[in-house]
């Protein structure tokens, strides 16, 4: 870790760019050379702390184009330079993406929302990401784009490690988009920190449909326990189809619990994240079945 | 006496002005052709410096100069902290200015470079090339301690200080007891995160003084700014400007000499801001310590004999060091009665950040272990967490365990009684895995300085021709409201609205010296010495009035800018009137004041026996937490105080003092945690040190009980330190209270309280 000081040390050219068109020509111009900026609540600190280095920063968050909610009724388009507040404060957000909001409302506090950006808590590629494991269980799709032309990967495929991403060095994100979910779903996320704004120790998000008394589709996913954000398949299987009971919670959660391997670091032990990593998707799934309309 | 002004809870003048942004801090002020500096800091916390060659730093273009140790004329002093008494080198250390042949800690300063901008300045202390060769160094106090340990310093030993404290025989004692509980404590470094990093602009003025003006709670320390100098005291000027907190981490020494150094060198103004980062590698730390207790009671709950183990770590310099041992020595048994005390302090060097003043003092970190003995005491005995507390309190007429008496209030009983009554009946637990406990904890601290060093005040207020008042004090004013109380007892004492009071503060030639804001004691001497001052004024005025009004002297009254007969308030003058008349008559009215403490000698022998303090203070905190039993998540979901304050001269400013100590014990006991690793620091910035935020705390309820028998002004108390007191117990009793483990070091992160849990079970 280097000292933070306060100085941006390496000489830089600043873009302002309003239009998407001008923000892909200059990345496609600058290839290589130049960094996104979006909030900043991110990439200035790295570039305060001399962690990063760029010859040219391209300032994106006003292109208004990229600056949108909308939902349809079934599906979710989310612009990716809309604030973290701005999503908070959304009513179908707040009532039929559960997990989505219990994030972002988890997140930092009130004046860094108001600069933050979905699209760079995504792009970041921190494995503590908050937004991260709602978009994973909600089956989310990202739209890359460059003057190459755009592409969709799944939310699944985006992060490769820590401030790893499948994004190329000339695209932006440009649209994260959630599918329709179905009927009868309920979502969840629930995240430990040190105090209550704080990067996670550990989080986790949960989207499942009911049939009745039993789990339809489910997804389960962790933050903060992986080099990346994580879907865990078999915890997933384990309710699937399944009559929803406590011990059935019980045994996926400590299904869960054995397959993550969480390491130590500044935040927490990994001992501490495995223990409490079953006690929070239990949490979880209880939680997502009750939204769903289920009992327990 | 019945008060006006004071004994009102009135928002502090400077408030507003603060909310606006209006107040230029020690960062926010320039002067032309000002130069910016920056320190090199050392990347080892032990090494030998085999060369510095600064001559490529220096050909950077817009790089004025460099300084190292040997351009600084008196690079070796003794630490001062505003003391004019000699009190020798039992409780005075070494003050090095910029490291020389080798450095003791990470981060100390090895040389400062003046330039054009922060960014040259910057850049040039990458171009400085400094050659180390790592030493092993020595990283834990009980090390330190080995006869073959590495030597920190430049003496044969690593021990700064030791005392002692003999009562009766511990050893028979405990024989006779029914019940012995034995703990080992542990309390981490704490930094002082105060809002407002170390920060500072010095130039030379047209008279060649040399000027700094600078956030800092000791302006006396432009004294040792001169001999470092070697140039007369009377050359250098502080001027102190409002401090965005200081906490005891304002006390040393920290951008002055730098920026005095800078600016006598290349002749221009040098402004020096410290990043967080920086601020958390330059100043001092709360000491950790290790605390070995055993308490001893009978089967009905009465305590027979304490034996306390203390080793506290100094990091890398002395600096307080010594007085910190000392206050911990003599709070090491806490408030209660036990016949037979047995303490051992020791204070040693490391090449840790250096340890220093913080808030509390030395006492706060034996409040935790005494607070946890009489928990578990009480436990194993039985008993209620009040009733073991008031079967042994200090009441009046008690004696200390070194002998003295104490003087005025002891009022023990009475907060812990209302604090743990005021939590109210039991609730249910709220959920499932989620537990609810309560803990009460009970805490002593002086206020004022300790009686050797001599301590005095002065403070001087003048009545305009109009009636209005100018006021003039060298209170460093951290936020606390140190400014506005002077001018409360002034406006009391003269019958002078608040409003027509002007008070200059903090500026070593043109101000009284008021001393340190450090040691609870502005309020106790700063205020006495304006009272003095007041009633000074106030006689002259007086005589004055009784000729005009030819009423007789007792018959007189100040109210609202008069001066009024008692039995005829109809028969009155204006106060302008009064002061015009003196005026005339050649009596100008102004007071330059000065209180003095009592003063005792400078300790001659480990054990300490006798009067160190001047008077304590006595507090309570009662708590109730949630703990989840599934996380280890601890929850202080309320949280009441009781302090007796002697007399609340502004209450709402005693409910501030008593809210934030007991926030950042808060901190203290849940999440604050600076990290330190064979000498490296893990905590590097307010990312990885967690302090609570207003989402982490509860409302503190506060109860505030007024003896009127403290020995400040109007018979106050002073309350900032000891408010750090009592909260950081009440949390890990309330904890143990809940779900049944007994946390003994600090903090109880989540993980912690988590796998004693599971190790428990
Ligand atoms: C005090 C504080 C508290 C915080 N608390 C939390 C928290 O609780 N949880 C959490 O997850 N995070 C937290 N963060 C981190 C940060 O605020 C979030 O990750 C935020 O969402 C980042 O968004 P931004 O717009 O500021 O990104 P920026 O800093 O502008 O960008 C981040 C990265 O993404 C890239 N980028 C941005 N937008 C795009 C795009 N459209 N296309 C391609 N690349 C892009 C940038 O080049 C950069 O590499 C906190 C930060 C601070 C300072």
């Amino acid at each position: 870790m280097k000292t933070n000081t306060k100085i941006l040390t390496s000489e830089f050219e600043y873009l302002e760019c309003p239009t998407l068109a001008e923000a892909l020509n200059c990345l496609s111009k600058y290839n290589g050379k130049a960094k996104i900026l979006a909030g900043g609540t991110d990439l200035l600190i790295k570039m305060k702390s001399g962690l990063l280095q760029c010859q040219y920063l391209i300032f994106v968050k006003k292109i208004e184009a990229l600056n949108y909610l909308i939902s349809d009724k079934k599906t979710l388009r989310i612009g990716p330079m809309i604030n973290l507040r701005s999503i908070e404060k959304n009513e179908q957000v707040k009532a039929y993406y559960s997990a989505l909001f219990e994030a972002v409302r988890s997140m930092a506090a009130t004046s860094v929302k108001n600069m933050a950006t979905i699209g760079g808590n995504l792009c970041n590629g921190s494995p503590a990401a908050d937004t991260a494991p709602p978009l994973l269980v909600y089956g989310a799709t990202l739209k890359l784009s460059s003057m190459r032309g755009d592409r969709i990967v799944p939310v699944e495929e985006f992060f490769l490690g820590p401030s790893q991403t499948v994004l190329e060095s000339d695209e932006l994100l440009t649209e994260i988009c959630l599918p329709d979910l179905g009927d009868q779903v309920g979502s969840s996320f629930l995240k430990l920190g040190r105090v209550s704004a704080d990067i996670a120790k550990i989080n986790v998000a949960v989207c499942l449909n009911r049939n009745g008394k039993t789990v339809g589709n489910c997804r389960i996913a962790f933050g903060s326990v992986a080099p990346t954000p994580i879907r865990i398949p078999e915890a997933e299987e384990i309710l699937k189809g399944q009559e929803m009971s406590d011990e059935l919670i019980v045994k996926a959660a400590k299904a869960a619990a054995g397959l993550i391997k969480p390491i130590t670091d500044k935040r927490s032990t990994n001992s501490y994240r495995q223990q409490v990593s079953k006690v929070i998707l239990e949490e979880g799934i209880r939680s997502a079945w009750q939204r769903a309309g289920g009992e327990l | 006496m019945e008060t006006t002004v004071v004994g009102k809870g009135l928002p502090k003048f400077d408030a507003y002005t603060k909310a606006k942004g209006n107040i230029a801090y020690a960062d926010d002020f320039s002067l032309p052709g000002m130069l910016y500096a920056k320190v090199l800091r050392s990347k080892y916390p032990a090494a030998k410096i085999i060369s510095i060659n600064t001559a490529r730093a220096e050909l950077l273009p817009g790089v004025h100069t460099v300084m190292t140790s040997k351009d600084v004329p008196h690079n070796n002093l003794r630490a001062k902290f505003g003391q004019s008494t000699d009190i020798g080198p039992n409780f005075e250390g070494l003050y090095r200015v910029l490291a020389e042949e080798k450095v003791r800690f990470l981060g100390e300063a090895i040389a400062l470079v003046a330039a054009d901008s922060e960014k040259i300045a910057e850049e040039a202390l990458t171009l400085i090339d400094v050659i180390y060769e790592q030493l092993p160094g020595v990283f834990d106090p009980i090390e330190a301690l080995k006869p073959d340990a590495y030597l920190v310093g430049d003496n044969d030993t690593n021990l700064v200080s030791q005392f002692k404290i003999r009562q009766g025989d511990v050893a028979t004692a405990f024989e006779s007891a029914d019940v012995i509980v034995e703990n080992t404590y542990r309390v981490p470094f704490k930094d002082h995160a105060f809002l407002e990093p170390e920060a500072g602009v010095a130039w030379v003025d047209e008279n060649g003084i040399i000027t700094i003006r600078v956030c800092t709670q000791v302006i006396e320390h432009f004294r040792t700014v001169a001999e470092v100098l070697g140039i007369p005291h009377n050359h250098v000027r502080v001027i102190g400007t409002w401090v965005g907190g200081g906490f005891g981490g304002k006390e040393d020494i920290s951008v002055e000499s730098f920026l005095a150094l800078l600016a006598w060198k290349t002749k221009q103004p040098v402004k020096l801001t410290y990043t967080r980062e920086e601020s958390f590698l330059a100043h001092s730390k709360r000491h950790p310590f290790v605390m070995k207790y055993k308490t001893g009671a009978t089967k009905d709950g009465m305590l027979v004999a304490l034996e306390a183990e203390l080793i506290a770590d100094a990091g890398a310099y002395t600096y307080l060091s010594p007085w910190v041992l000392l206050y911990a020595t003599v709070n090491a048994a806490g408030p209660y009665n036990i016949p037979h005390v047995k303490v051992d302090t020791v204070a040693v060097l490391t090449n840790n950040p250096f340890s220093s003043a913080y808030r509390g003092f030395g006492a706060v970190q034996p409040n935790f272990a005494y607070e946890s003995q009489m928990d578990e005491l009480a436990r194993i005995l039985d008993l209620d967490p009040l009733t073991i507390r008031l079967k042994n309190c200090l009441r009046q007429g008690d004696t200390l365990t070194t002998g003295a008496d104490f003087g005025g209030s002891v009022a023990v009983q009475e907060v812990a009684e209302k604090a743990w009554q005021a939590l109210g009946p039991k609730r249910a637990d709220p959920g499932k895995h989620i537990k609810l406990g309560r803990g009460l904890a009970v805490g002593m601290m002086s206020y004022g300085r300790l009686t050797f060093l001599h301590d005095t005040s002065r403070s001087y207020i003048k009545l305009e021709l109009d009636g209005s008042v100018l006021m003039r004090s060298g209170i460093p004013d951290l936020g606390a409201g140190q400014a506005q109380a002077l001018v409360q007892i002034a406006a009391e004492e003269l019958g002078v609205p608040l409003e027509k009071i002007k008070i200059f503060t903090s500026d070593t030639s043109l101000t009284p010296l008021a001393g340190t804001s450090t040691a609870t004691r502005q309020l106790y001497m700063s205020g006495n010495a304006t009272l003095k001052a007041a009633r000074e004024v106030k006689e002259r005025l007086i005589d004055k009035a009784s000729v005009m009004l030819n009423a007789d002297k007792t018959d007189l009254k100040f109210v609202n800018e008069k001066i009024l007969r008692i039995s005829e308030p109809d028969k009155y003058l204006a106060l302008s009137a009064v002061i015009g008349q003196c005026s005339t008559d050649g009596d100008e009215l102004y007071s330059e004041a000065q209180f003095n403490a009592p003063f005792t000698e400078v300790p001659v022998s480990d054990v300490i026996t006798g009067q160190t303090f001047a008077d304590f203070t006595f507090g309570a905190y009662a708590v109730e937490v949630a703990v989840d039993e599934e996380t280890g998540a601890v929850n202080v979901e309320r949280a009441v105080t009781c302090y007796d304050v002697g007399k609340a001269i502004n209450p709402l400013n005693v409910e501030g003092q008593l809210e934030g100590g007991g926030v950042d014990s808060i901190g203290y006991a849940l999440t604050e945690n600076f990290e330190v690793e064979q000498g490296y620091l893990k905590s590097h910035s307010l990312a990885e040190y967690l302090l609570p935020t207003a989402l982490d705390v509860p409302d503190i309820e506060t109860i505030l009980v007024e003896s009127g028998a403290g020995i400040g002004p109007y018979g106050a108390k002073g309350i900032g330190e000891p408010a750090c007191n009592a909260m950081a117990p009440a949390i890990i009793n309330a904890i143990r209270d809940a779900v049944g483990v007994r946390i003994t070091s600090l903090p109880a992160t989540s993980e912690k309280v988590l796998f004693a849990m599971l190790s428990q079970n």
